[in-house]
């Protein structure tokens, strides 16, 4: 009798699955559009980064620097030309600009007497003028300090050489850094936080869709009524549904991490591009750690849409579940030290430090990953029965 | 064969505003107020009979078959199909019934064979034998034409026949129907009409059908017993000749009438 029933329930659960496969697979204008985004979201966010990247790179490389005044400083001016700097006069209203955030530069600012000063040993003044507020200035800026530093030791070691003391005695110390993390650590610098972020949120803007429209959508379109009036196992209902939404979520999440392959083509900086390695291996591996959460994801943003009347009502309580697993991830940025293990126990933050361990090729314990697979699976089955209980009780609108 | 059997059942009344109110100088949450739905209604449909539930709107009809169908669990009565009570034994008693529910509720996306044979499944039969069912319905119901069309574009009247065929698929004994021929035009009605006399006929397989209406003509035309609510109450069963005689009416548009305002004159509000 209770094979029979199993049976039976089985036979329902596919049914439904089936049902609500078919009808997400007909809803081709949604179905094209979340596909898409998770396409091309990877691509773009991978695009953003190497933009800026590479136009620090290139302020670094174009070896201009802007100084009002440097015929007051020919020493300087000698020692900049050496460095391969082309020495630019800047705007008459160069400041003005700079405050105002128009000009994406440094000026450095070199009084009338500063030779004079310089050769009587006065400690002349020399100001450096940038906006802090923006990238391509605070960079300019940095440019300036550096070249101004290496001048200021340049005179000081010629001055005490011409004095008869050694070069050796005014640098007692060498300091040699070096750089523990390995070329895949450097690149998740940049790239560390943001990729994984916009996997997490390409799962739950997919999933999203697919949850209100299997339960919400159902009283919406009023056939939640006629459906109740069969002899369906509420497991059998909500299984169905969750297995359909949660394959669609998967399927984005898989397609999002692979479309990270093809974006490294789309790097623009070179030096990104030199530490980015991003493969079919790190591909799945992403897939792998985002699956428990696809589906605690799906039955969760199934759970609260089933006692929406409405798609519109649905959202309301989607948005906050969407808003918490978006912040979650920010915790760790908060955070420069090794992750604790409790990160390991929150939804989103648990993927997105996974997948950090994987961008930098770091190793995963089995405990790291089986964890958080764990949370995910209690999530998926609270949420489900959840589903199952109210599909009945909020059949009649 | 259904029996409904004194059953009653309140809801609780939406709140207006925010659900609190002030009592002097301390807010506090409104009281909740019932709507007293069904108050005391009874209905005893045989086999091979159609019966009609007629009565005004908001007289007590939906919500006395949303039981009916397991979707509400009524306060107080009993409800049986074919002798499995629906309470207790919802499933068993839902496999049983076929209903069409007010709100036709097909999926805009699906074919209409597609939408019956996901209903066959969910009642437990072979994808075979409900491919098999919905091509008998297609001809008994004229739906050919439509059945592999998605049914975002129907019209009222070819809803209504999915959501009927759908609603038959498992060849249920017991069929319900609520407000059936709500938007039909006169060639549709008459169309239905047709088909439910055939399936309480011996040929058709004696099924018990019961249908909620507010036409009188149909109940005229269709019923061999109707039993008249109002505010929640049987105020009157028997044939129509029956209620004519009790009414000394010779339209039954009138019998109704005083039947049903006569019940609202004496039910205290």
């Amino acid at each position: 009798m209770n094979r029979i029933r199993v049976l039976r329930a089985m036979a329902q659960w596919t049914a439904v699955f089936l049902k609500e496969a078919t009808d997400a697979w007909r809803d081709r204008r949604t179905l094209r559009m979340v596909l898409l985004l998770s396409v091309v979201q990877g691509p773009l966010v991978l695009l953003l980064v190497s933009t800026l990247a590479s136009e620090k790179e290139n302020r670094i490389d174009k070896r201009e620097i802007y100084i009002q005044g440097m015929q007051h400083a020919p020493g300087l001016q000698n020692f900049i030309e050496r460095q391969a700097y082309a020495i630019k006069v800047p705007p008459v209203d160069a400041l003005d600009k700079l405050a105002a955030g128009q000009l994406e530069d440094a000026v450095i600012v070199v009084p009338s007497d500063f030779e004079q000063q310089l050769q009587t040993l006065q400690m002349p003044s020399i100001e450096i003028f940038a906006n802090s507020s923006s990238r391509g200035s605070s960079t300019a800026r940095d440019v300036a300090r550096k070249l101004l530093q290496a001048y200021v030791q340049e005179r000081v070691a010629l001055t005490l050489a011409l004095r008869g003391v050694a070069v050796a005695s005014l640098k007692p110390l060498d300091v040699q850094e070096h750089d523990m993390a390995n070329a895949n650590a450097r690149s998740a610098q940049l790239t560390g936080t943001l990729i994984p972020l916009y996997v997490l949120i390409a799962v739950l803007t997919g999933a999203m869709g697919a949850a209100m429209d299997s339960t919400a959508g159902e009283r919406e379109r009023s056939s939640l009524e006629p459906l109740m009036m069969n002899p369906v196992s509420p497991w059998a209902l909500a299984l169905g549904k969750w297995a359909a939404v949660a394959a669609l979520t998967a399927l984005i999440a898989l397609l999002t991490s692979l479309s990270f392959i093809p974006a490294q083509l789309l790097i623009r900086s070179d030096a990104l591009q030199a530490l980015f390695r991003f493969d079919l291996a790190d591909a799945v591996h992403f897939g792998l750690i985002c699956l428990p959460f696809a589906g605690a994801v799906s039955a969760l943003l199934m759970a609260t849409s089933v006692r929406g009347k409405s798609i519109k009502e649905a959202q309301a309580g989607n948005s906050l579940v969407l808003l918490v697993f978006m912040i979650l991830p920010l915790v760790s940025l908060l955070n420069d030290a090794a992750e604790p293990d409790w990160y390991y126990l929150v939804p989103s933050l648990a993927q997105q430090t996974l997948m950090l361990h994987v961008l930098r090729a770091e190793p995963i314990a089995l405990w790291q990953w089986l964890l958080p697979c764990a949370i995910g699976l209690v999530l998926t089955v609270v949420g489900l029965a959840y589903v199952g209980r109210a599909m009945r009780s909020n059949a009649v609108r | 064969m259904i029996l409904i059997d004194h059953v009653a059942k309140r809801f609780a009344a939406p709140v207006a505003g925010l659900g609190w109110q002030r009592k002097g100088w301390r807010i506090a949450r409104a009281p909740q107020t019932w709507v007293q739905a069904v108050s005391d209604i009874s209905v005893h449909a045989p086999n091979g009979q159609i019966t009609g539930l007629l009565g005004a709107n908001g007289a007590g009809k939906t919500s006395t078959l949303r039981m009916l169908a397991g979707l509400l669990v009524p306060d107080s009565g009993r409800l049986e199909v074919d002798g499995i009570s629906v309470t207790q034994e919802r499933n068993k008693a839902q496999s049983r019934m076929g209903i069409l529910a007010d709100a036709r509720g097909l999926y805009p996306r699906l074919t209409a064979r597609e939408n019956m044979v996901y209903f066959g499944r969910l009642q437990g039969m072979s994808n075979l034998a409900a491919l098999a069912r919905a091509e008998q319905l297609a001809d008994l119901l004229d739906l050919r034409p439509l059945l592999d069309r998605a049914t975002d574009g129907f019209s009222q009247g070819e809803r209504v026949k999915t959501a009927l065929a759908r609603a038959l698929v498992h060849d249920p004994d017991n069929i319900i129907l609520d407000e059936p021929t709500n938007g039909l035009d006169v060639l549709a009605t008459r169309a239905l009409r047709e088909t439910l006399q055939f399936l309480c006929s011996p040929e058709g397989g004696s099924k018990c059908i019961v249908f909620s209406t507010h036409i009188m003509q149909e109940v005229e035309r269709l019923c061999d017993q109707v039993v008249v609510v109002a505010r929640g109450r049987n105020v009157a069963s028997g044939t129509v000749a029956q209620l004519l005689a009790q009414t000394g009416q010779t339209e039954f548009e009138d019998a109704f009438v005083q039947l049903a305002f006569a019940a609202d004159a004496e039910v205290p509000a």
